[in-house]
């Protein structure tokens, strides 16, 4: 009897205490992103008044007009764009620079600093400095390469100007958590490969890639997620004046543009519910199509 | 009034948009509130303190000046804070959905109607009409108009400002050019722009983005004959005077400017300051950063804006700013209090002494005139001989953005200019008529 009583007060003991612990961040969770995502959903459906009163209710108009809009699914275009750039070269280059620099090697802190660099500067910092590297007249690039190349005015390639941005401010990042995930790998799956006499490259696709897939599969999700959110570097660097701004503006650009610039918060909220759906839709299909090739061990 | 480094928009919405999935949906009410006012460092009570809020950074040294004045005469502290032009906006708009706000700040003719009829403003009518010391007939009547709502007042005018052209003193030394003495027609202005256009693209004569419009073609437009707004409050675009000007306008676009993706990119005032153009046409409120520039203040002086060859009017827009209070300031004495302060005869006249802006009280621009002998501005000052107050409605950026959007498309050659005037006059009477 004694013991049964004792187990359950522990157990009770440890479910409060569990509890209490995510407390904080249950509490920030809901008021800050679950709250406000029903929030979000709910004013998507209204004609919202200046300083949000007199709010009217429209029904799906909102939705209706989106549907319509060609400037929307230009922005999904364009933030698909992004992401398809930005995602995989962050993600390649960054495992490539981790497991060169997860060996004994002199100054290894120093690269690993180097490469986090970009991480620590304000997102608004490293916009301008590349917006003055892209300039057409005065910036280094063109200077350097004798070129005459519109990086960031060019419709055809002002996007994918901004992903090479994009991909520079991540890969550090990246890069430490594979790094990581590469100190969990244990060393002597390496030794029996060398003993085996498999090269650097074989060891590298038969057993780091492999081992590291959920470290892969978890930074894809969160960087997917984070391309599609992608706002600051567009706001930084495109002048509203600028003719591929059209080509390049993401949702959430365009979000921040109705809601904040225009004052028709109703039909931003709009926008950013379908660029909800949209993430939702990719994460279920990466969720299902971790199954293939993570291996959890 | 345009300001290019965002920073402190990206702040906010850097915030807004790495948070999870619904950070950034769900900050459209309150959370961007939250974030703003943390950025910003303003609330409605800073220990007490008056926080007032402007966006132009070169307007603070003078301004502090006068604020410190406004503390030693009345012990009323303050705490000025500068937030860039973009993110000003965006903070306001969310102190007033329900946040703080800044006790004292900026209004502006894009915003002013939406933000009385609110009231988001505090109403100073009853201070007003019981003060000493104003003298509101000194200030203009358009701008006294701009800040009144159903015959209430929610700001006193803080300044005013014109437009004149800047050009540079070496480029028409060079070309053999006499100094433009603000007898120039548009035409005559049109061909010495076209002369001082070097083919090889390292020189051009003109510069405008579509987004400088107060400051470039819509003077152009007025002066021409033409309208943005008609007597009726409509788009003045289907007026075939404002559809002809905006055609000339067009032709300076092409034959006299560097391509729109070289002035999107770096902008007008970089270009002018760097030695690409000859001439700009630019605000008055840009001088203080145009003296800061060490180019400009070498090598460009000022002119009037060109006339129109057959009425011989040369028309400049104008504006002012005016500085009000917001409705739910804990403070309303001592904000109304700040408010009489700037708009009293001697600190507009130190204002303009200071070289801050030209004053929007009658009479004392001079002394902004003299504040500095880098420039002659006094076709600024003689440019208020006559105006057009910038256009504006009950909404007016609601058209506003879309307009500029629309001249995008003849900027870049993507469609003709007369085109564009159709779709806009047709943009402009929607918007416009959604505002009743």
């Amino acid at each position: 009897m004694s013991t049964i009583k004792k187990g359950t007060s522990r157990e009770r003991n440890e479910f409060m205490w569990g509890w209490l612990f995510i407390l904080p961040t249950m509490i920030g969770l809901i008021i800050l992103n679950i709250i406000p995502i029903f929030q979000t959903i709910w004013q998507s459906f209204f004609k919202t008044g200046d300083f949000g009163r007199g709010n009217i209710f429209i029904g799906a108009e909102n939705y209706i007009r989106l549907f319509g809009d060609a400037e929307v699914w230009q922005s999904v275009l364009n933030t698909f764009k992004y992401a398809i750039v930005e995602v995989p070269f962050s993600i390649a280059l960054s495992l490539v620079l981790a497991v060169l620099l997860n060996r004994k090697m002199k100054g290894v802190s120093t690269y690993r600093t180097i490469f986090f660099l970009p991480m620590v500067a304000a997102p608004a910092a490293v916009a301008m400095v590349w917006r003055w590297l892209f300039n057409t007249e005065f910036g280094l690039l063109n200077h350097v390469f004798h070129a005459d190349i519109q990086w960031i005015s060019d419709p055809r390639i002002a996007v994918f100007s901004i992903a090479v941005i994009g991909i520079w401010s991540i890969i550090g990042y990246n890069m430490v958590l594979f790094l990581a995930g590469l100190q969990e790998i244990p060393r002597d799956y390496y030794e029996a490969a060398d003993i085996d006499g498999a090269n650097g490259i074989e060891q590298f696709f038969n057993i780091t890639v492999p081992l590291l897939s959920p470290t892969i599969f978890f930074v894809s999700i969160t960087r997917i997620i984070g391309g599609l959110q992608v706002f600051d570097l567009i706001f930084m660097v495109m002048d509203k004046n600028n003719p591929a701004l059209y080509k390049t503006q993401s949702i959430v650009y365009l979000f921040y543009q109705n809601s904040f610039v225009e004052n028709n918060k109703g039909y931003g909220s709009t926008i950013v519910v379908l660029l909800i759906a949209i993430i939702m839709v990719i994460t279920v299909f990466q969720m299902i199509a971790q199954k293939k090739w993570v291996y959890y061990n | 009034m345009k300001r290019h480094n965002k920073f402190l928009a990206l702040g906010l919405c850097a915030a807004l948009a790495t948070t999870t999935l619904a950070g950034c949906g769900g900050s459209a009410g309150g959370g961007g509130g939250d974030s703003a006012g943390g950025n910003g460092g303003g609330g409605g009570d800073a220990g007490g303190k008056l926080t007032v809020a402007i966006w132009d950074n070169g307007q603070q040294p003078g301004l502090q000046e006068i604020l410190n004045d406004f503390t030693a005469a009345t012990g009323i502290e303050t705490q000025l804070q500068v937030i860039e032009w973009n993110s000003y906006w965006t903070l306001l708009e969310a102190g007033a959905s329900g946040g703080d706000m800044p006790d004292v700040f900026w209004m502006h003719s894009n915003e002013a109607v939406r933000y009385m009829s609110n009231g988001i403003l505090l109403d100073i009518t009853d201070k007003v009409n019981a003060s000493e010391t104003l003298e509101l007939d000194k200030f203009p009547e358009d701008l006294k108009n701009m800040y009144t709502y159903d015959g209430r007042i929610y700001a006193l005018p803080k300044d005013i400002d014109t437009v004149a052209i800047w050009y540079n003193k070496d480029m028409f030394d060079a070309a053999g050019i006499p100094y433009p003495d603000g007898s120039w027609t548009w035409d005559e202005f049109y061909d010495i722009a076209k002369q001082l256009t070097k083919d090889d693209g390292s020189q051009y004569g003109f510069c405008a983005n579509p987004s400088n419009e107060q400051d470039t073609w819509m003077n152009t437009v007025y002066t021409l004959g033409g309208c943005v707004l008609n007597e009726e409050g409509k788009s003045g675009f289907d007026d075939p005077k404002t559809v002809a000007a905006m055609e000339f306008f067009d032709k300076l676009v092409k034959e006299t400017m560097p391509p729109a993706s070289t002035m999107s990119e770096t902008g007008t005032d970089v270009l002018f300051g760097s030695g690409k153009i000859a001439m700009i046409s630019q605000g008055s409120w840009m001088v203080a950063a145009f003296k800061d520039n060490e180019y400009i203040a070498a090598h460009a002086d000022v002119a009037r804006l060109p006339k129109d060859p057959e009425t011989g009017r040369s028309i400049s827009l104008y504006n002012g700013l005016g500085w009000s209070a917001s409705a739910g300031t804990k403070n309303p004495e001592g904000a109304y209090k700040l408010i009489e302060w700037f708009a009293s005869k001697d600190m507009q006249q130190k204002q303009a002494e200071l070289g801050v802006t030209m004053a929007a009280y009658e009479g004392v621009s001079d002394q902004w005139v003299s504040n500095t002998d880098l420039f002659n501005l006094q076709p600024y000052l003689d440019a208020m001989d006559d105006v057009v107050f910038r256009p504006a409605t009950k909404s007016t950026l609601a058209w506003w953005n879309p307009m500029v959007e629309e001249l995008k498309k003849p900027w870049n050659g993507e469609e003709d200019m007369a085109t564009a005037c159709a779709n806009i006059t047709q943009i402009m009477n929607e918007k416009i008529a959604e505002e009743n």
